[in-house]
């Protein structure tokens, strides 16, 4: 910091003889946007060379063995030109776009064909490609008419040059930007996939968790219990009875305990019957009546059923602890491709899907199955939650592309 | 029986049902329960009070999972109450048995230390001798943990030397015993006791120690290596 840089004579000289731009009609804009239009001669002549011969070795070896692994490579070399392409825009022309994001490697499948297959048919690099394709007669012309203008028709060039460069901005964002669409929709998908393996942790340490502290510890205060009756029962028969009888109550209990965790695990009733039974029996443990209605006429995926019975459960299990209801009603019912439920209690409202809440927990987890989740609760009640899910077909295997 | 000397214990246990139990299941048979609590930092707490006291307790029995976290503070608090005081004798019971706590508290040291899966406490009588044997300065040992070892060693060629009555009196060794207590588990005299353990110090080439809880320091040396 502290070098002086006098002793370096050009730096001198370059203070001197630096003169105003005053020489120059155009801006650096205008200056940069005839850079990129004389550019797009050799660049998109480049382009249309590798596109057209690369694209058209591949179609037509294609009836051979080497046409489609050919034109796959040829199509993912076309994401290099996307990506030269968009950082000559960004550069010259001002236009800042995302790098789309790679091919879905996660759906791959292992070897040459799982390879393959995602590779012809990435969008990305066949908007690419359609891009170099169409660049060349645009990049003669934009040349020419710049080249030409350049020397006949200076004054107007600086308009030619930002009329021609509004139809380059247009042509980039057009065909080098990701699709938006697909984006949102990976960039979501990606997140749901986080929520949905963290609830599975989540729910593995809970189940954990009470087991370690329920029935575990119960057993093992039976086994003490009955141990020291064993001891007692010659001297003390009396005393040994005792501890029996209260290990008896233990022993129940610890049944009891593990029948509950195993509800919450999965309810075997609702893998037997179905969610309008399923539903009854968590309605009959409410502390508040309830009034269950399932319209359903066939019954959905063993994962829907799932989500819907713990939705409707962690909901009653709300409007027991926190609502002051008397009575609440549970809706169950198809429409077309969605499975409806809604939970209405007339207790005080007030309910929020606000941070840290359990409602927001549910939210975040419906979301991440493509569920909605809408809360009504103004103060003083009454509270209606709607929760959508998609519907998906018992038989139905795995869920479709969106 | 050996219940002739009362020892004083502490219990640090979370499951208030289990501490009721084990306070329970201490006093019935003649001990003193000096303090039951909830936590690790309690535990360490009431030791250090009692200690600063001039009471210091004979044993602390500790869980391995306490809060606040619920992992590992029981096998830490344990740790650092040996290094502190090092008088007392430390039994910790788990639900799971896991070598890697076993060989954190026997490191270095296995005067006056313990673990235990906490089903052995239906076994009332045994466990309570192990309560004792660790509060006099003795060694408690899993046989699950012992097996562990056992089946983990990479002296296996020398393990497989040993008789089955040997294994089995290596195996009571590595737990802690004492010579009478294996005699009365396999149901032998002392003598034949005494002539199986030198057998094994003999196969195993380590020389005969007389204190037991060296003996097992040996033995798990030997099989660790």
């Amino acid at each position: 910091m502290t070098v002086s840089t006098t002793r370096t004579p050009s730096g001198a000289q370059d203070c001197e003889e630096r003169l105003p731009p005053a020489r120059l009609a155009y801006d650096a804009t205008t200056w940069k946007e005839v850079a990129y239009l004389l550019l797009n001669l050799p660049v998109g002549l480049a382009g249309f060379l590798y596109v057209a011969v690369w694209l058209a070795m591949g179609a037509a070896l294609s009836v051979t063995v080497v046409g489609l692994p050919l034109l796959a490579v040829g199509l993912s070399g076309t994401r290099l030109l996307g990506r030269a392409e968009r950082a000559r825009a960004r550069w010259l022309l001002g236009v800042r776009i995302e790098e789309p994001s790679l091919p879905p490697r996660q759906l791959r499948r292992p070897g040459f064909f799982g390879w393959l297959w995602p590779a012809l048919k990435d969008p990305v690099a066949w908007r690419t490609a359609l891009y170099g394709f169409t660049r060349l007669p645009w990049a003669l012309l934009t040349f020419a008419i710049v080249a030409v203008s350049f020397f006949v028709a200076w004054p107007v060039l600086g308009h030619i040059a930002r009329g021609l460069a509004y139809v380059d901005r247009a042509t980039v964002r057009g065909l080098l930007s990701p699709s938006s669409e697909l984006e949102r929709r990976i960039a979501e998908l990606e997140e749901d996939r986080g929520v949905v393996v963290d609830t599975a942790a989540a729910d593995l340490r809970r189940i954990e968790r009470d087991l370690h502290d329920g029935a575990q510890a119960r057993l093992v205060a039976l086994a003490m219990g009955l141990g020291l009756a064993k001891e007692k029962l010659l001297k003390d028969p009396e005393a040994a009875a005792a501890m029996v009888d209260e290990a008896h109550g233990e022993v129940k209990l610890a049944l009891q305990e593990l029948r509950d965790l195993a509800r919450g695990i999965h309810p075997a009733i609702l893998t037997d019957r179905g969610l309008g039974p399923a539903l009854s029996s968590v309605a009959g443990r409410c502390t508040v009546p309830v009034r269950v209605q399932v319209d359903l006429a066939e019954r959905p995926a063993p994962a829907v059923e799932g989500i819907a019975y713990f939705t409707v459960s962690e909901l009653l299990q709300n409007v027991s602890k926190h609502s002051g209801a008397s009575t609440a009603t549970v809706e169950v019912a198809r429409s077309r491709h969605r499975l409806t439920l809604r939970v209405t209690d007339d207790g005080r409202g007030g309910a929020r899907t606000g941070g840290g809440s359990g409602l927001a927990g549910l939210a975040e987890r419906l979301r991440s199955v493509d569920g909605r989740f809408a809360v009504d609760s103004p103060p003083g009640g009454p509270t209606v939650i709607t929760a959508e899910v998609p519907w998906r077909d018992r038989t139905a295997p795995r869920p479709g592309p969106a | 029986m050996i219940v002739e000397d009362r020892v004083r214990v502490v219990i640090a246990e979370d499951s208030v049902l289990l501490r009721e139990g084990l306070t329970r299941l201490l006093t019935d048979l003649g001990h003193d329960v000096v303090a039951g609590v909830g936590d690790a930092d309690a535990l360490v707490k009431t030791v250090g009070e009692l200690a600063d006291g001039g009471e210091l307790p004979d044993v602390v029995v500790a869980d391995v999972r306490m809060p606040p976290t619920h992992t590992d503070e029981g096998v830490r608090a344990a740790v650092r109450l040996r290094r502190d005081h090092p008088g007392l004798g430390v039994l910790v019971l788990s639900q799971y048995v896991e070598e890697q706590y076993a060989t954190e508290l026997l490191a270095g040291n296995t005067r006056g230390v313990g673990y235990l899966l906490k089903d052995r406490v239906a076994e009332v009588r045994e466990f309570v001798d192990a309560v004792v044997r660790v509060a006099r300065g003795g060694t408690a040992l899993d046989p699950e943990v012992v097996a562990q070892l056992l089946g983990r060693s990479r002296k296996q060629d020398v393990v497989a030397a040993l008789t089955p009555r040997e294994r089995e009196v290596l195996g009571l060794m590595a737990e802690g015993r004492t010579n009478s207590a294996i005699a009365r588990a396999l149901v032998v005299s002392d003598g034949a006791v005494e002539k199986h353990v030198s057998n094994i110090f003999l196969k195993l080439g380590l020389s005969p120690s007389d204190a037991d809880h060296r003996r097992v320091l040996a033995v798990l040396t030997y099989l660790r290596s």
